[in-house]
């Protein structure tokens, strides 16, 4: 590990507080990340310093505000191995994802096409091709995974055998399992049979790097709020996909000269970013990419997965704790959970008493959950700040609800 | 704080609750789902010749919450009409449950119990 976590920690103002009474122990990034103060910087000295509209005034606040902007979409851009016109500023993952069911999916799916997605997927990467679907008459497909938590790669090729598989969309990180799928061969074995590729990287981006070269796929989305940002999301496409796709929403910035019966549209990326954009975010969220950046991400990975086998060993200690997915090499900083004795509810009441904090529920994941045949699951997921005596707090605090609840 | 919410009358509510289980021939039968976890209550009930709750059962796996509120709820709404029972709120759960604060992600594991019931009773009118 090439950082120091405690130094690390005190970057981040909100490990400051306490939560009853307790030192905050902040165990669910994987929902959202906390900020470090270079972040809340950047947002504080846009709004006080250099705000304005962007990509319209020529007066100079205006010009600073645009350069700073279209800066932060060269930050991301590099930090994925992607071109600035490439990067298209969104909501967060669900919109991109959204977008694309939308601008590419009502151009491209018809009657009797297949779609196909993975029984891992978090909801903002089925529902909008289930819906799609539906709404084509098409056909949803699902890559199974197996009971350690893996994509099953071997169903794939079948799949897309009959040459009716339009699109294949996938994780490259589960935000339940932790589960770090084989990303590269989805994408090229879906390419080979000539399907577009969409992944979905909301767990990916802020833990392992990405180079969408190597990967090779058409989209990917992810979200600057998992990533120590503000929320703004980043929907990636190649450069040839992007300019063949149809706008999704249409009004000011995304075009080129409107006329009373017809318009012409902006060039690539701003045909995708209709309105006034989430100025300071995005260019906060260039803030966060340098952060992470001089950490290293090849460093924040191997920090989480000391960090997760830490945790396994430990947890491997209470009997009552059921982990589901991979071995801790296999994964990103996420453990899932249930437990004999307690539901998910009760474990993160209990917890929280402890200033632990952890998600339960379905994760927006309930055909997995089905999958593995429970309704809900506690999740404990680390970031860069996270370090042992948080896993001890953790380890703690179940002993704890195994003590409440077991008779 | 939750801290009250794992007392001992809410864990043997939860350990071992009252009317777990399904009537035979109810009036009301209505399963109701926790849209945060996915849980739900299958409850049952009937109602006396005056239209007042005579007998609640129900079955689901629950958190602490949701089962000892349940199981609570199935003797605090006997005896009640269903307009009664149409004005009970949060309040009178957290009363119910021995006066504890419920944060707000706990609250619709509390409440489950009485939606349920009221919806029941409200598909009970409809068709009658
Ligand atoms: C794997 C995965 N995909 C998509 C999303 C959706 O992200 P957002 O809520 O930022 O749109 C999440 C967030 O929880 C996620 O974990």
């Amino acid at each position: 590990m090439s950082f120091d976590v405690s130094q690390v920690k005190r970057d981040f103002p909100i490990f400051q507080r306490e939560i009853h009474g307790k030192r905050l122990v902040f165990l669910d990034s994987a929902a959202s990340a906390q900020k470090p103060q270079p972040v809340i910087d950047a947002l504080v000295r846009v709004y006080s310093q250099s705000y304005a509209n962007v990509h319209r005034g020529i007066y100079t606040l205006a010009e600073e505000a645009t350069a700073e902007y279209e800066q932060a979409r060269e930050k991301v851009a590099r930090f994925i191995n992607a071109s600035a016109n490439e990067i298209v500023n969104v909501r967060n993952t669900t919109e991109g994802l959204n977008l694309l069911a939308y601008s590419w999916g009502e151009a491209n799916i018809e009657a009797g096409d297949r779609i196909v997605v993975t029984e891992m997927e978090h909801h903002a990467n089925l529902v909008p091709w289930q819906q799609l679907a539906l709404r084509k008459h098409a056909e949803l497909a699902f890559i199974p995974v197996t009971d350690e938590g893996e994509l099953d790669l071997a169903a794939l090729p079948p799949l897309l055998a009959d040459g009716k598989a339009k699109l294949v969309a996938c994780t490259m990180a589960s935000n339940v399992l932790g589960t770090i799928t084989p990303i590269k061969d989805v994408v090229r074995i879906a390419r080979e049979a000539g399907a577009v590729t969409v992944v979905d990287a909301a767990q990916a981006a802020p833990h392992i790097a990405i180079d969408v070269k190597e990967i090779g796929a058409d989209f990917l989305a992810f979200s600057g709020h998992k990533m120590c940002s503000p929320n703004v999301g980043i929907l990636w496409g190649r450069h040839e996909m992007l300019e063949s796709l149809p706008p999704f929403l249409f009004g000011g910035d995304m075009i080129r000269s409107v006329r009373k019966y017809d318009s012409c549209w902006n060039d690539v990326p701003y045909k995708f970013e209709a309105g006034t954009p989430s100025i300071a975010e995005a260019i906060a969220l260039g803030a966060a990419v340098d952060y992470l950046t001089a950490l290293g991400m090849d460093a924040i990975h191997e920090h989480e997965v000391q960090l997760v086998q830490y945790t396994m060993e430990q947890l491997a200690d209470i009997p009552e704790v059921h982990i589901l997915g991979p071995s801790a090499e296999r994964r990103g900083g996420v453990v899932s959970f249930w437990m004999d004795c307690a539901h998910p509810h009760d474990i993160a009441s209990i917890l929280d008493e402890e200033g632990v904090c952890v998600r339960a529920g379905h994760h927006c994941a309930q055909p997995l959950h089905t999958r593995f045949g429970v309704q809900a699951t506690a999740r404990a997921s680390f970031y860069v700040y996270n370090d042992e005596a948080d896993v001890d707090a953790l380890v703690a605090a179940l002993r704890r609800v195994v003590k409440l609840l077991k008779r | 704080m939750n801290g009250d919410l794992y007392r001992e009358q809410l864990l043997d509510h939860y350990h071992n609750p009252e009317n777990f289980g399904v009537l035979e021939d109810p009036d009301i039968d209505i399963t109701q789902e926790n849209a945060t976890c996915g849980d739900t209550i299958h409850l049952t009930a009937k109602l006396d010749d005056e239209g007042r709750i005579s007998k609640v059962m129900f079955e689901g796996h629950g958190c602490v919450v949701s089962t000892a509120s349940a199981s609570m709820f199935t003797t605090e709404v006997l005896g009640k009409t269903p307009a009664e029972i149409e004005a009970m709120q949060l309040p009178d759960i957290q009363q119910m449950l021995g006066g504890v604060t419920l944060s707000m992600g706990r609250v619709k594991c509390a409440m489950l119990p009485l939606e349920a019931m009221k919806k029941g009773l409200q598909k009970l009118a409809k068709s009658a």
